[in-house]
């Protein structure tokens, strides 16, 4: 005669087995995954010695509210301009022809280290001078190239990419 | 072969399918063409305007327009590219781009995905928000007009895929938006939340709640920083380039922690099939796949949202053994050993068949399998049933004696081309919801013709052209009254009777007492009402029917069946396209626990136990002894428990002691088991009587396969590991025969039915790998792995390959005494299933469907003083019920009817008889009458007012986008770079 029932006793597990049991699974994953462990520690070490972990504590620790404050932060004008301008910078260095650049960037360089040479200097520049100044090749060079680009400069072109 | 024809893409001449859109053509040839409300499996809404293209010279819609020969089709000309941005541009007005932090994010949303199609850097009119809050009020979605584009997607699947007709979009206000009902919140529409919507929205608009801050890694922060975040991406947005890289990454990040399983779904048996996305055990939702055999991208309410149950805390994840007045829970290995020394004992004592093993229609068939081989081969005895026996082995019974498979005859694409479709005692939209929406769909766009034949005027009967009410239990009459006044017009199909049936002069004399007079006497149908069905089956080229419980659960279910197949055999409605016989199986596996053996008289594959070559078979493959003797039925083994025969019962995933009829002398037999072993999710009311309780896994936690009412084999994939320390049955199974020393060896399930298939010839080709994924195989299933989407084209399985005709009487229904005055109908509820145990885990269906009820006819409920909430009891000479009642003309004049879904005081079982089928012993669940006695006047209506059934529906076809077009705002794309162009030809 096996009258319906509907009560359960459950398996209680004391603290010990419990811990025992938990103490058991945590050794399981330690072993199973010990190289990765042993160089996640090392890791881990340099992060403290760093004083990275406490920085990370207290950000993931304070989650919503850290990031509340950053997204603020973020929001403002200024800051919304100067993500914007990054991304229109990355966009733009995208498109600079670095290879053509480089023997510009050879001469923009010498030009640099002859002002530098001559970062004392004192006497005015005259018309003659300026005129004189076009017998000079080198200075002759550099304004036949500034003319160049100005005038690339100036050309309409397609804006197509 | 689909006629071709030759056409100009792009200047490149190209040889295309006629039958298709230029949208489908451009797509075949891997060409873009933008498409965002365009769903394969909606076809052209014409809504979004984002595929225009040019066809000799005009702009149109590429979903739309289709293509004679030599046409000229251009993609890439600029003016082509404009007037698609001009419709990328208004689509981007309604709806705001926050990718990153949108739920959405996974990689399918369509307005993403154009818009980086579209290569799109830059909107030409800015977002502006529509002056609408989220409508959150239904439990499983909600809807945020804010980010709806208006693709009217939904609509259309609501009004002609699933056919409830709720959502129209309202495109006369301003800022039109979707409306459910004439405008009513979500909750309080005729909504019946299958999730189409949701499924078919191409971005986060409609969306299941589910999903709602769990998909994104960033989506789940807190209001006050999602909208500042929001602001911000747009704020800094230098373009969408490199706002949609970001969410490109970060959906590409959601792919590890989601996962996402095709399995199918285990409620009824129409056998859907669909991704489920879990994370960890959540689940976010259910997404159904257009590729899904069954139901392509359609759901029910249960298949879409009902799987909390799986993670109820209500389930068992330990064995369970009696001790005193409790259980206790035990360890695995304590559990199996008590079992075995208990089962060799009994087995010793009293032999082989005082064990009995009951399987279940929720389990694989791979565990139906092994219970019935624990049972025949380990313990010797072919006391072995499952929960057809409740339902539909008079249906089987039927076709075995006609048309030799117990099986539908077709597939739902079948019932879906037919040109007549006759339900006969099938509640199908609640029951059957999915294939439902089929013959919906059809007999609303296609013509196709529904004939109903019901007590009660369901949503089928309310849609039918026809609608009949014969009395209880009398449909054999008119069916068998409508076949002789079919072959007395000289209306039956001698042809196909001539060559392929025998049997017809004796069924003909069999018919002689079934004239239309005899059939309106008995049935209540008028003659012209007859004649009206012969003449439209004569009318029609094709006829399927449809039955289920309220044909099947009669003294006379198994010829009621009969009746039906020989209708359709007399007007050759059988193995052409678009016929057939179709017993609508109401659990998932139903037809696959009996395919595979858990049945008393048959071994896996419909094979006679007492055929010795057959017995020979097995018995060389599973190395021992099998029984002669047919074993008991369901329904015998507990008149043997009462006579002291049976003394042990092994029963898996059935609530027996709710779902049987007679629950009390049921409950009594429990109580005299010497021990009863129960295998299941929770500790239903049949597991209270057990001695040892076993904890199962459902569906998403294992490996295996389900059979779908159309002999559809499908591979259901773990999802979820099992919870606690429960196990897959089929593993429980296998520890037990161990035990008792049988030495199985299965790794998986795949092993399993590799054993199957190799003795089981209907099955001969089934394999694991021939079910991969979406793959499906329809039995019979020759060994070259060939299937049989429809059945008995060339011949009928027996030996001379013809069908019979089968003569059969009518069996008056059970009488009972005038005090119990009131006919008790009873059966499923679209929300709710079986017993409760799995739908009434779920928070959303439980508010909407608290508890069960009584409907009553405003007629009856006028005589008694009845109202919305009276609590009555109901009694009949078995037991008695006490529910509250529900007014509606969904039943009339005495006839109740109760669902069948409550396990507790309203049990309709405690009502019902040990009455059963004359010839397969299924209970006559549908035969029961009772007298009514008021308990309490007044009361709450069982039925809350957010029940879809007080709803009140919008007919209309498909989305009627002709009213945007008539909006006085609204300019057509290519006449605006048509005006655009000649303007700029003009000034130059």
């Amino acid at each position: 005669m096996a009258k319906a029932i509907k009560s359960i006793k459950k398996i209680e597990l004391s603290e010990e087995e419990r811990r025992a049991q938990d103490l058991k699974e945590i050794e399981d994953a330690l072993i199973d995954n010990k190289e990765a462990l042993l160089e996640t520690l090392e890791v881990v070490g340099h992060m403290k010695d760093r004083g990275v972990i406490s920085v990370l504590n207290g950000m993931f620790g304070e989650g919503d509210r850290v990031l509340k404050v950053l997204v603020d932060l973020l929001s403002t004008k200024e800051n919304t301009m100067a993500i914007k301008n990054l991304l229109l910078l990355v966009g733009a260095l995208g498109r600079i022809n670095v290879k053509e650049l480089e023997p510009l960037m050879e001469r923009l360089n010498n030009g640099i280290e002859n002002v530098s040479e001559h970062e004392e200097v004192h006497h005015k520049t005259g018309y003659l001078d300026l005129i004189k100044a076009l017998k000079d090749p080198e200075i002759n060079r550099s304004l036949s190239i500034l003319l160049l680009f100005l005038k690339g400069m100036g050309s309409e072109k397609d804006q197509g990419m | 072969m689909s006629e071709t024809i030759q056409v100009t893409i792009n200047g490149v001449s190209t040889v295309v399918e006629k039958s298709k859109s230029v949208l489908e053509v451009l797509h075949t040839n891997e060409l873009d063409l933008p498409s965002v409300c365009y769903h394969p499996s909606l076809g052209a809404i014409e809504t979004c305007d984002t595929c225009m293209v040019e066809v000799n010279g005009e702009i149109v819609r590429g979903c739309s327009t289709s293509l004679s020969k030599g046409d000229n089709i251009n993609t890439t000309a600029s003016h082509v590219k404009e007037a698609q941005d001009i419709a990328m541009n208004r689509i981007l007005y309604n709806h705001e781009l926050y990718c990153t932090v949108c739920d959405y994010n996974n990689g399918t949303c369509e307005i993403h995905n154009t818009v980086k199609q579209m290569k799109k850097d830059h909107q030409a009119i800015p977002f502006d928000a529509k002056p609408e809050q989220v409508d959150n009020s239904n439990a499983f979605y909600r809807y945020d007009p804010d980010q709806c584009i208006l693709c009217g997607r939904c609509v259309e699947a609501c009004q002609d895929v699933q056919v409830t007709e709720t959502l129209t979009i309202d495109w006369e206000r301003e800022r039109p938006r979707v409306i459910w009902d004439n405008d009513v919140p979500i909750n309080e529409s005729s909504c019946v939340s299958c999730g189409h919507c949701s499924t078919v929205c191409p971005c986060n608009a409609m969306m299941e709640k589910g999903m709602e801050g769990e998909a994104g890694f960033l989506t789940g922060m807190p209001d006050g920083t999602l909208r500042p975040m929001i602001e911000l991406t747009k704020n800094v947005e230098t373009g969408y380039n490199s706002i949609l890289a970001i969410s490109d990454m970060e959906s590409a990040m959601r792919e590890n922690r989601i996962k996402k399983t095709k399995t199918v779904c285990t409620y009824c048996g129409v056998g859907c099939s669909f991704d489920v996305w879990t994370k960890g055990r959540d689940i976010l939702k259910v997404e159904p796949q257009a590729e899904a055999p069954a139901n392509g991208i359609s759901t029910c309410i249960k298949g879409k949202f009902g799987w909390d149950y799986v993670n109820s805390d209500e389930r068992l994840t330990k064995p369970l053994i009696r001790e005193g007045d409790s259980f206790r829970e035990a360890e695995w290995d304590e559990a199996v050993k008590l079992i075995a020394s208990k089962f060799s004992s009994i087995k010793e004592t009293h032999g082989p068949d005082a064990l009995s093993f009951i399987s279940s229609s929720k389990c694989t068939n791979e565990e139906s399998y092994l219970m019935q081989k624990l049972g025949r081969s380990v313990i010797g005895t072919n006391n072995i049933d499952n929960c057809s026996r409740y339902c539909q082995t008079p249906a089987t019974k039927g076709l075995f004696r006609t048309v030799g498979y117990g099986g539908d005859s077709g597939s739902i694409t079948d019932i879906e081309m037919s040109e007549l479709v006759i339900v006969i005692g099938s509640n199908t939209s609640e029951s059957h919801p999915v294939l439902s929406t089929r013959v919906k769909r059809s007999n609303k766009l296609h013509g196709q013709k529904l004939i109903v034949s019901d007590l009660r005027k369901h949503e089928m009967a309310e849609r039918s052209d026809l609608f009949i009410r014969p009395s209880s239990g009398t449909d054999l009459v008119w069916l068998s009254a409508v076949t002789k006044y079919i072959i007395d017009e000289g209306w039956a199909d001698e042809a196909f009777l001539k060559g392929r049936v025998n049997g017809l002069d004796d069924y003909i004399e069999s018919l002689e007492t079934f004239t239309l007079q005899y059939a309106e006497e008995v049935t209540g149908i008028a003659q012209v009402e007859l004649i009206k069905i012969a003449t439209m089956i004569h009318h029609s080229n094709s006829t399927v029917a449809l039955w289920a419980m309220g044909v099947t659960q009669h003294s006379g279910g198994s010829d009621t069946s009969t009746a039906i197949s020989n209708l359709l055999l007399v007007t050759g409605n059988y193995g052409k396209p678009g016929t057939g016989a179709y017993p609508l199986r109401g659990h998932n596996n139903v037809q696959g626990a009996s395919d595979f053996g858990s049945m008393p008289n048959m071994m896996p594959g419909y094979e006679e136990v007492t055929d010795e070559k057959v017995r020979e078979k097995y018995e060389k493959a599973w190395g021992s002894p099998l029984p002669k003797e047919i074993g008991l039925n369901n329904h015998e083994m507990v008149k043997s428990i009462h006579d002291g025969n049976l003394k042990c019962m092994y029963l898996k995933g059935e609530d027996m002691g709710i779902v049987d009829s007679n629950l009390n002398y049921v409950h009594d037999a429990f109580e005299k088991l010497d021990f009863f072993v129960v295998q299941d999710l929770f500790l239903t009311k049949t597991a209270e009587f057990a001695d040892v309780v076993l904890p199962a896994s459902p569906s998403l936690e294992k490996e295996g396969t389900f059979t779908n009412t159309e002999r559809r084999i499908q591979r259901l994939y773990q999802a979820l590991d099992e919870l606690g320390d429960s196990k897959p049955d089929w593993k429980i199974i296998m520890m037990i025969a161990n035990e008792l020393g049988a030495d199985w060896n299965y790794s998986h399930p795949r092993d399993i039915m590799a054993e199957a298939v190799q003795l089981a010839d209907l099955f001969a080709g089934v394999s694991y790998d021939r079910l991969e994924g979406y793959d499906s195989q329809q039995w019979p299933v020759t060994a070259d792995g060939k299937d049989s989407p429809l059945l008995f084209q060339e011949d009928f399985p027996f030996p001379d390959g013809k069908a019979r005709l089968f003569p059969i009487d009518w069996t008056e229904p059970i009488q009972f005494d005038d005090e119990y005055d009131l006919h008790v109908n009873n059966g499923r509820l679209l929300e709710h299933f079986h017993e409760g145990n799995m739908t009434y885990k779920n928070e959303g269906i439980k508010a909407k469907t608290p508890e069960s009820f009584i409907e009553v006819s405003p007629e009856l409920a006028d005589e008694r003083g009845i109202t919305d909430g009276t609590l009555v009891r109901l009694s009949s000479p078995y037991g008695a019920i006490k529910l509250k009642c529900l007014v509606t003309d969904r039943v009339q004049g005495k006839e109740i009817y109760v669902p069948l879904n409550d396990s507790g005081e309203g049990a309709i079982n405690l009502l019902t008889s040990s009455y059963a089928d004359k010839d397969t012993d299924t209970p006559v669940y549908k035969e029961v009458k009772a007298k009514m006695e008021i308990l309490k006047d007044k009361g709450s209506s069982p039925l809350p007012k957010i029940n879809h059934r007080y709803g009140n529906p919008q007919p209309q076809i498909g989305v009627q986008v002709e009213r945007k077009w008539a909006r006085k705002d609204y300019l057509f794309p290519g006449d605006m770079v048509k005006k655009e162009a000649n303007r700029f030809g003009k000034s130059h």
